[in-house]
């Protein structure tokens, strides 16, 4: 690689195309790439459109069932709440999306990153531009988190959107019994729509890794959806009650946490801590694998 | 040679190549990818050594320092925690009960609550604590939502300042449970069911000399009122248990940042199932900062300790509470009235006549007669008693064990023994002692 540079530094770009590789240009022109890439899918629109229809059909529900609202225990969390302000909404379809939905989606996104490549192809024509495969990696992973977000703000803006036609909004209760404004419950919003996002990233980590062992695309998705099922299943075992904190879905829900006052920030603290443990560990191992495997596709 | 698109530049070099491709690898040699999977995979496996190490050393870390404190002899230290006199304090608390079955640390740490406790576990194995979680289910009721904390692992935020003003938070996951009170004052409020319970014109909760909390609408839970901070829970225990126990100091340790000194409190007269109380308490104030209780069989029962703890004033908002918009609202008159209103939801109690206590100190044995349905004497069934209550303590009966002259049902701290007779005996007790109580063999 330093051949080129041995030449001599009064030698003229030879890639007069795109910015230089190596700079922070260079990475942000093929993140923006893997970004296309991404968000031009039709299954890409498809899925944030599945995760949008979660809160509508859970706000149509709600609204139907109003009269019977103050069964405890019964339905899906801060039902109670729902009916009271619009804002609810958005936390509700984040809980119900969070074990399911959401971490299916990001799997199918995360899982085809490299596998989808190979599967048609495209992966070693990718690997001809220049870009090295430590960056190409770097930015399917930042394309795979931007999904993430983009996921969790479908889920979010549409439980906004229709839990305001559907309930009053105005003053909002936290779950501490106090009550906050709007604007503060929409920052609230904000703020735990970063951290669901961030708490995917485990999983995101995961599926890229899964994604470089094989070529197939299929195999890479439904290993990674059905990782994130068998490690919930693990979760439920009291059995296994010493591991349980160390399973990257463990600490999920804890984002409603934020919905105290004040705010109580240990168990989202412990929460991000394990994703960039993941992150760090499975993101190495990707990284171990997809730089020295032969690319025969 | 095949040329391999895309390969990074070996470790260290930098990495300016305009044209990305393979250059790296000198014609001639081939690549050999394995080789480099070998030495790459060592990355992640690094990571996973080096992460494992932190887990395993961070706590160690934090845990470490058993300060060097001056001695104090026990007495000093009692006598500490006694003239503790801290006023305001907020903090986390972390509770984790391992006791087999809900509602029998009731009785574990208030003993006047045995009874209750154990005729609450027999309906709860009966399914009829359900039928009565059901009634009270409207009313944001702190006596049920209390009970929860007696099994499993809970955190509570609490806050404190002064006699007159408290905040306890039960954080469940996606849900909350607040009791606060201010002055004259009582709220609770269940978040599940957005449902406020209204305690005011009376400040009436009992409060302890220090001003530790004392909630009100918590008539007749001693237990599960000291259980809610560390606190409450050591003072308790320390005026209960001087004569019967061996206290000792047993070292120095650290809770939630701040050193402390262990006491340690064991029975003196063998036959009971708790092998030793641990009282941390605060090097400084004096405030006990951690409960732990041993069983004889080396599990722990219970923990209770702060994970972080302030003593500054908290906020005075802390302890404003307005009920909020939409919540339904449960107005309660004073404490009589909610002793009142608790009564018909405890009906399994027996009445106090019928209940004897045996021994003393650790080795209290309860006992009374199980209500008999048409049997002569027998006081007519409180009202509101479930009516499948004799197959509820058949059921019970059955997940016993038989022994002589009864049936034993055995946790790791409570042994309960019903006679084939009808009357039952429970306690912190070995069952030998039980079934001395009860006069068989």
């Amino acid at each position: 690689m330093s051949q080129v540079e041995a030449v001599g530094p009064s030698r003229p770009q030879t890639v007069a195309a795109g910015p230089r590789r190596g700079t922070p240009a260079g990475f942000l022109a093929l993140f923006l790439s893997e970004l296309g890439l991404t968000f031009r899918r039709m299954r890409t629109i498809a899925l944030l459109g599945v995760l949008a229809l979660v809160p509508i059909l859970i706000g149509v529900v709600v609204k139907i069932e109003t009269g019977d609202t103050n069964g405890r225990g019964g339905g899906p969390a801060f039902i109670a709440q729902v009916t009271q302000n619009g804002v609810f909404l958005a936390f509700t379809a984040l809980v119900v999306s969070l074990p399911v939905f959401l971490p299916m989606t990001v799997g199918v996104v995360a899982g085809d990153s490299v596998a989808g490549e190979a599967t048609s192809g495209t992966l070693r024509y990718l690997l001809v531009a220049p870009a090295g495969r430590t960056r190409l990696l770097a930015a399917k992973f930042a394309a795979a988190m931007a999904f993430c977000v983009a996921a969790t703000l479908a889920v979010a803006l549409s439980a906004l959107l229709i839990g305001s036609i559907l309930f009053p909004l105005g003053q909002v209760t936290l779950l501490s019994g106090d009550t906050i404004s709007l604007g503060s419950a929409l920052l609230r919003v904000v703020l735990i729509c970063a951290v669901v996002a961030l708490s995917l990233a485990g999983l995101v980590a995961i599926g890229l890794f899964v994604s470089t062992l094989t070529g197939s695309g299929i195999a890479a998705m439904a290993t990674t959806v059905g990782l994130v099922i068998i490690v919930q299943v693990l979760d439920s075992f009291p059995q296994l009650h010493a591991v349980q904190p160390w399973l990257f879905t463990h600490h999920w829900l804890s984002f409603a946490d934020l919905l105290r006052k004040p705010m109580y920030w240990d168990q989202v603290w412990q929460n991000l801590g394990l994703q960039a443990l993941y992150v760090a560990v499975f993101g190495s191992a990707a990284w171990a694998r997809f730089t020295s495997r032969d690319i025969t596709a | 040679m095949t040329q391999f698109a895309g390969f990074d530049g070996p470790q260290g070099e930098p990495q300016h190549d305009p044209s990305g491709a393979q250059q790296a690898e000198p014609a001639g040699r081939p690549y050999r990818a394995q080789r480099r999977t070998a030495l790459r995979v060592l990355v992640p496996a690094a990571v996973v050594a080096v992460a494992a190490a932190g887990v395993a050393v961070v706590p160690a870390l934090a845990s470490e320092g058993n300060p060097t404190l001056p001695q104090q002899t026990a007495e000093q230290l009692v006598t500490k925690v006694l003239s503790d006199r801290t006023q305001a304090l907020s903090g986390t608390v972390q509770v984790s009960t391992d006791l087999g079955i809900p509602s029998e640390a009731l009785a574990m740490l208030g003993h006047g609550g045995l009874g209750q406790a154990v005729t609450g576990q027999a309906a709860a194995a009966g399914g009829a604590g359900q039928a009565r979680q059901g009634a009270d289910a409207a009313q944001a009721d702190p006596q049920a939502k209390l009970t929860e904390l007696l099994a499993g692992q809970h955190t509570l935020r609490v806050s404190v300042d002064g006699p007159d003003k408290q905040r306890i938070a039960l954080l469940d996951n996606l849900s909350e449970y607040d009791l606060i009170h201010n002055g004259d004052q009582g709220w609770a409020y269940d978040s599940t069911g957005n449902q406020v319970l209204h305690l005011a014109g009376k400040p009436g909760a009992p409060q302890h000399r220090d001003g530790a909390p004392g909630l009100p609408g918590l008539p007749g839970t001693p237990g599960a009122q000291d259980l809610t901070t560390p606190q409450q829970a050591a003072q308790r225990f320390l005026a209960d248990s001087a004569k019967s126990s061996d206290v000792s100091v047993s070292g120095t340790g650290s809770v939630a940042g701040r050193s402390v000194y262990q006491l340690q409190v064991r029975p003196k007269q063998s036959g009971s199932t708790i092998a030793a109380v641990q009282i941390s308490v605060d090097s400084a104030t004096g405030t006990p900062l951690a409960v732990k209780v041993t069983t004889t069989s080396g599990a722990t029962a219970l923990d209770v300790h702060f994970a972080t703890v302030s003593f500054a004033k908290p906020d005075a908002a802390t302890f404003d509470f307005t009920p909020p918009k939409g919540a339904k609202v449960t107005e309660q008159q004073d404490a009589a009235g909610q002793a009142k209103r608790a009564e018909p939801a405890r009906p399994e109690q027996p009445g106090a006549g019928s209940r004897k206590v045996i021994g003393e100190d650790w080795n209290t044995v309860v006992s009374f007669a199980l209500p008999k349905d048409g049997a002569a004497g027998a006081a007519k069934p409180a009202p509101g008693r479930p009516a499948g209550l004799p197959d509820a303590l058949g059921m019970v009966k059955s997940l016993g064990k038989p022994v002589a002259g009864g049936t034993l049902i055995s946790t790791k701290v409570l042994n309960v023994l019903i006679t084939d007779d009808g009357r039952v005996y429970a306690g912190a007790v070995t069952p030998t002692v039980l079934q001395n109580a009860a006069g068989v063999k």
